[in-house]
């Protein structure tokens, strides 16, 4: 998948920065690029699990595009989610799918952290998949 | 004493390791590194029954580690275990299945570490015995009125010594008093007092005393049951296999009278002879100087953090151990962890395996620094600069 001029420019910009401190705080920052999936709307069918926060996401088709709402207990994990919405939200699902967890090893994030986080992030990715895929299967 | 510890050397990000895991696990002195890599160097055999230089060599090594324990806890019996753990399980199983019966009681606090819960929880479910679980008040100390009203009927007292998530020190004295008035046996976890204390095992009064080299500056895959002669005698061997038998033939076995009667297979040789030098380690110590300076740290820190609105459990009383266990109001303690080893500050965040005792202070979990004596009050004031670094700009 080509990725967009928008996630390029995050890639290039997480590229450049050395200080993992500095990588954190962007992550951060980038948690106020999801669209929001309230608390009140968790359920287990939302939950991402094998991640150590609460972690919720939710996926749906709008002709044939996708829509990525999340939410998450903690910040770093919603950062997470923000990098996801600006890879994948509102972009065409069957081009979505061609994507793979590599993007987040080129910015760097997996390695700033916990061997447990960065397997969170690869259940979310995966979970997102599937949901892109069983939705798509039941629209043909 | 920071020199003789390589790792504390290491930078983490470009910044110097500042390392406050240590009821996780302790560094490890250049002696005991030393000494694993001769006696695999130089050393290399199995213990016991041979006759050639190395065995012998080997077996030196390894009994010096029970002799040495003996004497730092002044106890007549030492086995060696993989850890805590195994040691706990070993009472359950070599003393408990001989020992109890159905419809038996064993106290418990809610207090304990995982490993001196489910081991019971396993065999009461076998056993048909009733587990009762002392309470942790607001003050964070044990409930001792209704210990007393729980003592009646039961056959074994099993309670942590100093809590690892909150270093909270129970009365332990009292509760073995209380244990034996009542004609039950005292299983003591001493996973944190060990590293911490100079603990007479004899006069302390303890049936089962059980402990981790890892968290005392030893290897880790080690550790020891300490036991009095009488419960000693009430065991029956559990795991089978060589080294623990006296004779074997088609029609039976003969076990050892000793201590190898429960140290079945090829031990811990080089983790033994890495032990012995960190008991000598700790031996050179002043333990009572030392656990002062790092308990004042930890009192310090606490108060700081409190005034940056933190959530602190601890109580921080003479013989509590150096740990500061706490919550921010509103941010994940696993992203604090994560900024705080950005700057190279090693904590732990998570249930600490005390499930039982979060789910009574109703928290999932807590970010845990804890001292050890190589830890400088210079390092915890960079903590507080940094954190409060960390909370102008993320909080």
């Amino acid at each position: 998948m080509n990725y967009s001029a928008e996630l390029v420019e995050l890639i290039e910009e997480f590229k450049e920065i050395d200080d993992k401190m500095e990588r954190l705080e962007m992550v951060f920052e980038l948690a106020d690029e999801v669209n929001l999936l309230p608390s009140d709307q968790w359920t287990d069918s939302t939950r991402v699990h094998g991640c150590q926060s609460e972690a919720h996401v939710k996926i749906g088709l709008v002709n044939s595009n996708v829509n990525f709402q999340a939410g998450a207990d903690s910040k770093l994990v919603q950062g997470l989610m923000g990098i996801l919405t600006m890879a994948i939200h509102g972009c065409d699902a069957n081009i979505v799918l061609e994507l793979t967890p590599n993007f987040a090893s080129e910015m760097g994030i997996l390695n700033s952290l916990s061997p447990s986080r960065s397997n969170g992030f690869r259940n979310m990715f995966d979970k997102v998949m599937n949901e892109i895929r069983t939705q798509l299967e039941a629209q043909l | 004493m920071r020199e003789e510890f390589p790792i504390l050397q290491r930078e983490i990000n470009g910044y110097p390791l500042v390392y406050f895991d240590n009821a996780a696990t302790t560094q490890k002195p250049n002696s005991v590194i030393n000494a694993m890599n001769d006696y695999y160097s130089n050393s290399n055999a199995n213990v016991h029954r041979a006759v050639h230089t190395l065995a012998g060599e080997a077996t030196e090594g390894y009994e010096s580690c029970r002799s040495a324990l003996k004497a730092r806890f002044n106890a007549n019996k030492a086995i060696i275990t993989s850890g805590t753990t195994e040691a706990i399980n070993l009472v359950a199983h070599a003393w408990g299945r001989a020992n109890l019966s159905d419809g038996d009681a064993i106290i418990l606090t809610e207090m304990e570490h995982h490993s001196d819960i489910v081991p019971w929880q396993m065999l009461a479910q076998e056993m048909n015995i009733e587990l009762r679980f002392i309470p942790v008040q607001k003050d964070l100390t044990l409930d001792m009125d209704l210990f007393e009203a729980a003592i009646e009927g039961a056959k074994l007292v099993c309670v942590v010594h100093i809590s690892n998530v909150l270093g909270v020190c129970n009365p332990v004295e009292k509760i073995i008093d209380i244990a034996h008035r009542n004609g039950a046996r005292v299983l003591l976890d001493a996973a944190q007092s060990a590293p911490h204390q100079d603990i007479n095992f004899e006069e302390l009064g303890a049936d089962f005393m059980a402990f981790s080299a890892h968290k005392m500056c030893g290897p880790t895959g080690i550790g020891a049951l300490l036991v009095t002669d009488d419960a000693f005698d009430e065991m029956q061997p559990f795991m089978g296999g060589g080294d623990m038998i006296e004779t074997v033939s088609i029609r039976g076995s003969t076990y050892q009278k000793n201590e190898q009667k429960f140290e079945a297979g090829t031990p811990r040789i080089a983790e033994a002879i890495g032990w012995t030098e960190a008991i000598k380690w700790l031996n050179s110590v002043d333990i009572k100087t030392e656990h002062k300076r790092i308990l004042n740290s930890a009192r310090w820190l606490a108060n700081q953090l409190r005034n940056l609105g933190m959530k602190v459990y601890a109580r921080h009383g003479d013989n509590d151990a150096a740990v500061v266990s706490f919550l921010h109001p509103t941010m994940n303690s696993e992203d604090l962890a994560h900024l705080l080893d950005a700057r190279g500050f090693a904590v732990r965040t998570g249930h600490h395996c005390a499930q039982p005792l979060l789910e009574r202070l109703e928290i999932n979990g807590t970010v845990r620094v804890s001292l050890y004596f190589y830890n400088t009050h210079e390092e915890v004031v960079s903590f507080v600069e940094y954190f409060t670094e960390i909370m102008e700009r993320f909080a």
